[in-house]
């Protein structure tokens, strides 16, 4: 059965900085025009000013803007938009929106809403996979009291990991080692995921250790294709946040892409997935693999797997999202290049990565071959406290691994971030590390067996001179600018000689 | 005009005199130093090629060259005599006041007047940017003042704890 197509002329996009940047570059190329949403906070985000129109949607917490399906709906009815891109986070992976974005008449570029349901509760989602062959991890439904849970968690085994039921992005998830931990960790699991989800419900699962989080990318079309884009490794986080990302992964060999991408497509189907999604594995030391949950949604990383096979998944999305065909439609097993991202946040790597807030006083991005940089920020941009601390990521590519590391590290050589603090540093010495240089770690590489200064090459004496120098330079010409616009009547020279000397500096 | 300049602990004496010329520690160098707008720098020196950003914030300055961060101060002579007998700063003894570093709410504060801490510990949990922030001792020592409570939103540099 053919399914109708159906016209986009305008996108609503219901979300904010980097990822909102790059589904209005996406429709740009298409020739679609965008409309972008703000609370207080983003009116000078980039987002906004990249943007066809830009809709005001109210105060800067979530809950009251990026959050309330009323406002976006408003939005995208005053604006006229013909469809909406959920990015991610945020309303993305909520089955309310969609459906109400579809009850409106709009389009939803994104899943059906009852495939966002099944997946979206975890244990509809374990129990639909299991029942396609799926393994499973041993773990409880959400939604239990804290006296069951402490009772069910003695029976699966510690150490044991506490997971927000309508999770994602490593808010409201806990490892628990023993029961004394428990109770501690359930509190802050629960305050977590209220304050991020708006919904405290958690549940258990059993830690795997030693594992990798390897996730595989899907592509579903109406006309009943749904392929993968092969692997993404991401066992680099640190509490449960991904630091960096790769495809391929080190540690999947053709045979394990196979069957693994099997699995995933089995998954997905299982649920009767359409657009992009993402179905998450932990994969133990043995190779065996183990479905964690689906994103219904595009993942922040999504841009690895662009490069790898040479696709835009964002107009793959709206391509899917009209009705049409997707372009490739067998599954992706031969990646074409390496590609890493590595995930820019405004967090003091030295400090116990706490956030930063403040003014970006100065932004250098890197540039050249195999390097690029999807940002939401620009120099003069103030990072607020209300939204997550990504500010950008910088993506790099080659011919192979080695490759892909050392472009890595020329292009965070190139960037350079002035006026809060950013966890540059931590990928340079990560990309120091023999251990990752290798390919051998594991999703508690960091936690665990990484120190920021076990790798940092301590600077020369050349180098803090010539620091020392600038500083000092910095310093006496601010100074001497200074005194010659008080001490104007000191002035050996003619006022006009002066004038164009004040100017050269001043150029 | 002398300078004491010192960048990741390490001491700089600079002098730089009136027909431009720049000696360190008393060694003379040939420096090209050009500003490419008021933070981005070019320094060329014994034909080695520079790019430097530099910015001061509140007397501190900080030098972003070939990928890696600096930090350090620049002293003129009446600076240095007002250090000097101010005494060194950040001693390991007396009070030490934990700021907000960001506003947020607070979320939970794990100990209590009276405590005795260790360096490390987790002294309050502040809620921002969507994370639960734990803000931890810099040293020993014992809790003196708490000077907020759970639930409360606090601004960015809000006093929160009082350690002696």
């Amino acid at each position: 059965m053919e399914t109708s197509q159906t016209q986009i002329k305008k996108v609503l996009i219901a979300n904010r900085g980097e990822i909102a940047v790059r589904v209005i570059r996406a429709c740009r190329e298409l020739g679609i025009a965008t409309v972008a949403v703000y609370s207080d906070a983003d009116r000078t985000s980039l987002h906004v000013r990249y943007a066809d129109e830009a809709i005001h949607i109210g105060p800067p917490s979530p809950r009251e803007s990026y959050l309330k399906i009323e406002k976006i709906l408003d939005a995208a009815k005053r604006s006229g938009a013909d469809a909406i891109h959920p990015g991610y986070g945020f309303l993305s992976e909520r089955e309310d929106f969609a459906q109400a974005v579809l009850d409106d008449g709009l389009i939803f570029i994104g899943p059906p809403p009852d495939a966002i349901a099944k997946m979206g509760d975890k244990q509809v989602a374990r129990e639909t996979v299991k029942a396609v062959g799926v393994p499973v991890v041993p773990g409880t439904e959400p939604g239990l009291r804290d006296d069951e849970l402490f009772a069910i968690a003695g029976q699966i085994g510690f150490p044991i990991m506490v997971k927000a039921a309508a999770g994602g992005g490593g808010k409201g998830m806990r490892a628990v080692q023993n029961a004394e931990e428990l109770p501690d960790a359930l509190a802050i699991a629960r305050r977590e995921a209220e304050s991020a989800f708006g919904d405290g419900h958690v549940y258990l699962e059993k830690l795997i250790e030693g594992a990798r989080h390897i996730e595989f990318q899907i592509l579903a079309d109406t006309h009943g294709n749904t392929i993968h884009l092969g692997e993404r490794e991401c066992s680099i986080q640190r509490r449960h946040q991904k630091l960096v990302e790769e495809s391929p992964s080190p540690f999947v060999d053709p045979d394990l892409r196979r069957r693994m991408g099997e699995m995933a497509v089995r998954a997905a189907q299982a649920c009767g997935y359409v657009n992009a999604g993402t179905i998450e594995c932990l994969v133990d030391k043995d190779k065996n693999f183990y479905f964690l949950e689906m994103n219904t949604r595009l993942q922040v990383e999504h841009p690895v797997t662009e490069l790898v096979t040479g696709l835009d998944l964002v107009k793959e999305q709206i391509r899917i999202a009209r009705g049409r065909r997707m372009s490739p439609t067998e599954n992706f097993l031969t990646p074409k290049v390496w590609a890493m991202e590595c995930r820019i946040n405004a967090e003091d790597p030295y400090n116990n990565f706490l956030p930063s807030v403040g003014t970006i006083s100065t932004l250098l991005l890197p540039t050249g071959p195999g390097v690029r940089v999807d940002s939401g920020v620009y120099s003069g941009f103030t990072i607020t406290p209300y939204y997550d601390s990504m500010i950008a990521k910088l993506i790099c590519w080659g011919d192979d691994r080695p490759e892909a590391m050392l472009r890595m590290r020329r292009a965070l050589e190139e960037f350079s971030i002035m006026g809060v603090k950013h966890n540059i540093p931590f990928h340079q010495n990560l990309l120091n590390s023999f251990s990752f240089i290798a390919g051998k770690f594991d999703n508690k590489f960091v936690e665990e067996r990484f120190s920021m200064t076990t790798y940092e090459q301590p600077a020369s004496e050349e180098d803090l001179e010539t620091a020392a120098i600038a500083a000092t330079l910095f310093t006496h010409r601010n100074r001497q600018l200074a005194m010659q616009v008080v001490k104007s009547n000191e002035r050996d020279t003619s006022n006009w000689k002066w004038l164009s000397r004040w100017e050269r500096v001043h150029r | 005009m002398r300078y004491v300049t010192i960048i990741n602990d390490t001491r700089f004496e600079i002098d730089i005199e009136k027909d431009g010329t720049l000696k360190v520690n008393g060694e003379p160098r040939e420096v090209d130093f050009l500003a490419l707008d008021p933070s981005l720098y070019s320094i060329l020196m014994n034909h080695r090629s520079y790019e430097v950003v530099i910015e001061e914030r509140e007397g501190k300055y900080e030098v972003q060259m070939q990928g890696k961060l600096y930090t350090g101060q620049v002293l003129d002579e009446r600076a240095q005599l007002l250090a000097t007998r101010r005494g060194s700063l950040g001693a390991e003894s007396g009070e030490v006041s934990i700021k907000a570093p960001m506003p947020g709410l607070i979320a939970a504060i794990p100990v209590t007047e009276g405590q005795e801490v260790k360096k490390g510990q987790t002294l309050v949990i502040l809620e921002s940017m969507k994370m639960q922030n734990e803000l931890k001792t810099p040293r020993d020592g014992i809790v003196q003042r708490i000077s907020v409570q759970p639930g409360q939103s606090v601004e960015q540099n809000k006093l929160l704890i009082t350690l002696t």
